[in-house]
């Protein structure tokens, strides 16, 4: 079904197409169609690859049908179109959980100041949205403009959720362009909940040396009362800090959190601190250290009130996407709520944001008192005896382990007194507690951890917020031609594989490099649990610029906007292409010139999932951690043996460049030292200048042979000509290429995939 | 032929989905001959063949010895062919693990010494999760090769599967077995 001119009139209306901060591009709030000839020429390069999570469909009661092999479900389905349909219902997960909660920032904040409220990010920055004003068209002047954009998220939604039913979509192809889409939408609401944020809280932007902030379960003064806020969507734990300002409480109370929510409170008060990720989550919690507990929502454990009350702490739920059963009492006197809560350890929902505030400040301050005894980590001594009946042998929590951690030896070492491998164990834990229920003993492995783990102090930068215009007019020269290696963003979850600090090394390697290095979520937090020998972390060493060699915390999951928004920025500020209503004209110039990559190295959210997908229709490949492989589905090239023609922008002549770049764009790797190599790979594109190959030739040749310890065996495919060798490793890289028959190959000034398909957009419009 | 009989791994999760599972390959004579009748086999090598120890030795002691026996080509994945050149071996090819098995889902791939289509695969040393959705793939999308875990924890989704060997004497002897016992036993 098109548009219709009666809905293309009303997006006219809500993009006011009339102002003419640009000419409306090709493509206002697309419909679910309207990208799917960019969607189709990205598949045609970057195959899906499915590894199939399940063989069967238990979607509807025509099953189960078992879809192995060249089975067919009983609606007809195959099993890729199954594994594109699952990865449609997770994105479109992902994108709910964004959108909701940018909503509900939204509707907040206008209810607090009017729909008029204006968007300012500062003197720094005045393409305020490049996310929304690409994809919707429109220029969004206030928080009634944030609202238009999360109704378009989801007026769409409605009908890719649709699209899920069995009998509907019967194609894996138009289920991943579809998947595309939701991940576009998912980019949409992360703008506009975190633009909502920024200027209806005053959270930093338009500066990039935001302050220090404490990280770790060491840096809580467990003697003050203590409130713990955990999940993502913070207006809760504002109105906590409010209320604490307001009463001359703040320096009384201790106010930490975990996942986004404790990125997005140290925005807003960098004297609150950020106690971990989501895999700290089980174990701070079950360890008692919270007076109060504070659910909002995404990323929360489900378990959370019973082990609150394990603990015989307090706890509130804040939204309602989380009500746990529990009362709501938003109506109720806050004096009737706190008697209740303390006398019968009651636990409520409190939908009414500042009314939840000052219970939760008043409970902490009442159960602080009573709770000091409990507030203690456990010693050695107690964690042995409670690890007594381990014998190590029966195995029953490694093989319950999705980290395949050694726990029987933890454990059983521990038995004996010795913490050691039980310190390493904690180190890759995710915190899940599967080993618990599965011991047969019952031991309390999560607590026993307590004796192993250390409760250092880190310091990690206050989340940023949006990149300056005038940052990128300072790199996007370099960016384009190749001079500075690429953009890095490391996002997502903490379902590591390894080590929580290889995140760490991993930025660090590709700083020195000379990367523009980017952190947000939970990968930024794990990032700060590394010192050097001097004691400090990555973000107490490296300049917090969006520039070559630096190294910046933009925030929450939603701040992961502003990286992709940088990159359209570079098209836009410093190619000065039109971006209004101009995703493939974007799109096409971030896979062609931008080198961009995001890295999610603990993959496990569906949130994480959708904005991967999304990166990936704007032209930024995507590197997981082996977790990834269960999101069921990547997109690959052939390497050397797919069809990497493409347009002469200058010429309009159809060019076989015959270099696969870039290689893939979602792609999983099994070890961090395979990553370095892989995320540098990804940043070559194809308008690298000669000498901007040459140094990213040089990243990867040193990266290689560091973890390799060769030069890498397809260099031949990524060397276009002789000027393009890295000095260093003339000679050795010249005897290769001559033993591998090497031939040069073209270089493009204005490579583009536009005019290689079908679309709306000229080729003229990729020459500015 | 692949059992009725779901084989249970060493990992219980992530795993017990499936309809087809893997034909359990409990002796050693019976894996060597499985390796032995093949005509054009690779040999994937993972990540913990550089990092697991099996007694004495390294794991990947004993699989470049089976490599080596029946001049099996190997594809060194993660960073594994650092190890190998230490060792004054090169690997005949340099995937990612992801990335061969992208490759062997194509029957018109020539494979890594350009013989066409590997018909058997084994894979020793992948990280079991990452593995179990590697076979996962090779089983529904490439039916024209057989795969073979040669891991002490087992995998259902590949064709033929070692058991679930906790003890690492058991597992050396194991090995040792099919090294033996390669080239011994016809076709």
């Amino acid at each position: 079904m098109s548009k219709g001119k009666i809905r293309e009139e009303e997006i006219r209306r809500i993009i006011r197409a009339d102002d003419e901060w640009e000419p409306v591009g090709p493509t206002p709030m697309p419909s679910l169609t309207d990208l799917r000839n960019w969607d189709f020429r990205l598949l045609d390069t970057y195959e899906p690859f499915y590894a199939p999570f399940c063989d069967l469909c238990c979607l509807c009661t025509f099953g189960k049908c078992d879809l192995t092999e060249d089975k067919k479900g009983a609606c007809g389905i195959d099993i890729a179109t199954q594994q594109a349909r699952w990865i449609l219902i997770c994105s479109l997960m992902g994108t709910a959980a964004h959108g909701a909660h940018g909503r509900h920032m939204i509707d907040h904040l206008i209810e607090k100041y009017g729909e008029d409220f204006k968007i300012d990010l500062g003197s720094q920055v005045n393409v305020e949205a490049p996310i929304i004003r690409t994809v919707t068209g429109l220029k969004p002047k206030n928080l009634g403009d944030l609202r238009k954009a999360i109704e378009y998220v989801e007026r769409e939604m409605i009908h890719l959720v649709s699209a899920t039913h069995m009998g509907q979509e019967g194609n894996y192809r138009d289920f991943e362009s579809k998947a595309f889409h939701a991940g576009t939408l998912d980019h949409v609401a992360l703008e506009a909940a975190d633009i909502a944020q920024i200027v209806g809280y005053g959270l930093p932007t338009s500066i990039a040396d935001t302050p220090l902030v404490d990280l770790g379960w060491g840096a809580i003064d467990v003697k003050k009362p203590t409130i713990v806020v955990v999940g993502h969507n913070a207006i809760t734990a504002y109105a906590i800090v409010d209320y604490l300002r307001q009463h001359d409480l703040y320096d009384k109370v201790e106010v930490a959190g975990l996942c986004c929510t404790a990125h997005d409170v140290t925005r807003y008060d960098s004297s609150a601190k950020i106690i971990g990720p989501l895999s700290r989550q089980r174990f701070f919690l079950k360890a008692g250290l919270a007076d109060v507990v504070v659910t909002d929502e995404q990323c929360v454990i489900t378990d959370i009130p019973q082990m609150a009350s394990e603990a015989g702490a307090a706890m509130v739920a804040c939204s309602d996407k989380i009500s746990y059963g529990l009362e709501e009492v938003s109506a109720k006197p806050v004096d009737d709520i706190l008697r209740e809560m303390l006398e019968n350890q009651k636990q409520f929902l409190i939908l009414d944001s500042e009314k939840a505030a000052e219970v939760i400040v008043r409970a902490a301050l009442a159960l602080a008192p009573l709770r000091q005894e409990r507030k203690k980590l456990m010693t050695k001594e107690e964690a042995s005896l409670l690890s007594a009946k381990c014998r190590g042998t029966c195995e029953t929590c490694n093989r319950a382990c999705p980290n395949l951690l050694p726990v029987n030896l933890a454990i059983n070492q521990a038995r004996q007194g010795d913490f050691t491998k039980l310190g390493s164990v904690f180190l890759r834990c995710i915190g899940c507690a599967k080993c618990e229920e599965a011991c047969v003993n019952n031991i309390p492995i999560q607590k026993v951890m307590q004796a192993a783990a250390a409760s250092d102090t880190y310091k990690i930068r206050a989340g940023r917020g949006p990149i300056h215009d005038v940052e990128i007019r300072k790199v996007g020269s370099p960016i384009v031609l190749g001079t500075i290696p690429g953009v890095i963003l490391f996002a997502g979850c903490s379902n590591f594989p390894g080590d929580i600090d290889d995140v760490a090394w991993l930025a660090e390697e590709l700083a020195r490099r000379k990367y523009i290095v980017n952190l947000s979520g939970c990968a930024a937090m794990a990032a700060a649990m590394r010192k050097d020998e001097d004691g400090k972390t990555i973000y107490e060493k490296y300049i917090p610029e969006f520039d070559a060699g630096c190294i910046v915390n933009v925030g929450s999951c939603i701040s992961n906007a502003h990286v992709v928004g940088a990159a359209i920025k570079i098209a836009n500020i410093f190619a000065t292409l039109p971006n209004r209503a101009n995703f493939e004209l974007m799109a096409d110039y971030i896979i062609n010139r931008v080198g961009a990559c995001g890295v999610v190295w603990g993959p496990y959210s569906q949130k994480a999932l959708c904005i991967g997908t999304g990166a990936v229709r704007w032209g930024i490949p995507i590197v997981l951690g082996p977790h990834g492989s269960k999101y069921r589905r990547l997109f690959m090239s052939k390497k050397e043996a797919s069809d990497w023609r493409v347009m002469d922008g200058r010429t309009k002549q159809r060019v076989d460049t015959q270099e696969p770049t870039p290689e893939h764009m979602m792609l999983v790797t099994e070890t961090k030292e395979r990553a370095l190599v892989t995320i540098i790979k990804q940043c070559f594109r194809r308008n690298d200048t000669p000498p901007g190959r040459a140094i990213k030739l040089n990243s990867y040749i040193s990266a290689y042979k560091q973890v390799m310890g060769s030069l890498p065996d397809d260099l031949q495919n990524f060397i276009r000509t002789e000027k393009e060798i890295p000095i260093v490793y003339k000679r050795e890289v010249i005897a290769y290429l001559k033993e591998v028959g090497w031939k040069p190959k073209i270089s493009l000034s204005l490579p583009t995939l536009i005019g290689t398909y079908e679309t709306k957009v000229p080729i003229e419009a990729t020459v500015k | 032929m692949a059992s009725e009989l779901m084989t249970m791994p060493y990992y219980k999760i992530n795993v017990l989905t499936g309809t087809k599972a893997a034909k359990v390959v409990s002796e050693p004579v019976e894996a060597a001959r499985i390796i032995d009748k093949a005509t054009n086999p690779l040999y994937v090598f993972g990540a913990e063949v550089i990092d697991s120890l099996v007694g004495d030795r390294l794991l990947i002691d004993f699989t470049l010895e089976i490599a080596k026996s029946r001049n099996i080509p190997i594809c060194a994945t993660a960073h594994v062919k650092k190890k190998m050149m230490e060792l004054g071996v090169l690997p005949d090819s340099i995937y990612d693990i992801i990335e061969i098995v992208h490759f062997l889902k194509d029957k018109n791939w020539m494979g890594v010494r350009g013989k066409g289509f590997h018909d058997l695969v084994l894979f020793t040393g992948v990280r079991c999760d990452l593995a179990e959705r590697g076979l996962s793939t090779l089983k529904h999308f490439a039916p024209h090769l057989k795969t073979f875990a040669i891991c002490r924890r087992s995998h259902p989704n590949a064709d033929f599967a070692v058991p679930v060997i906790t003890k690492t004497e058991k597992w050396r002897v194991y090995l040792e077995g099919v090294i033996s016992e390669l080239g011994t036993v016809k076709a």
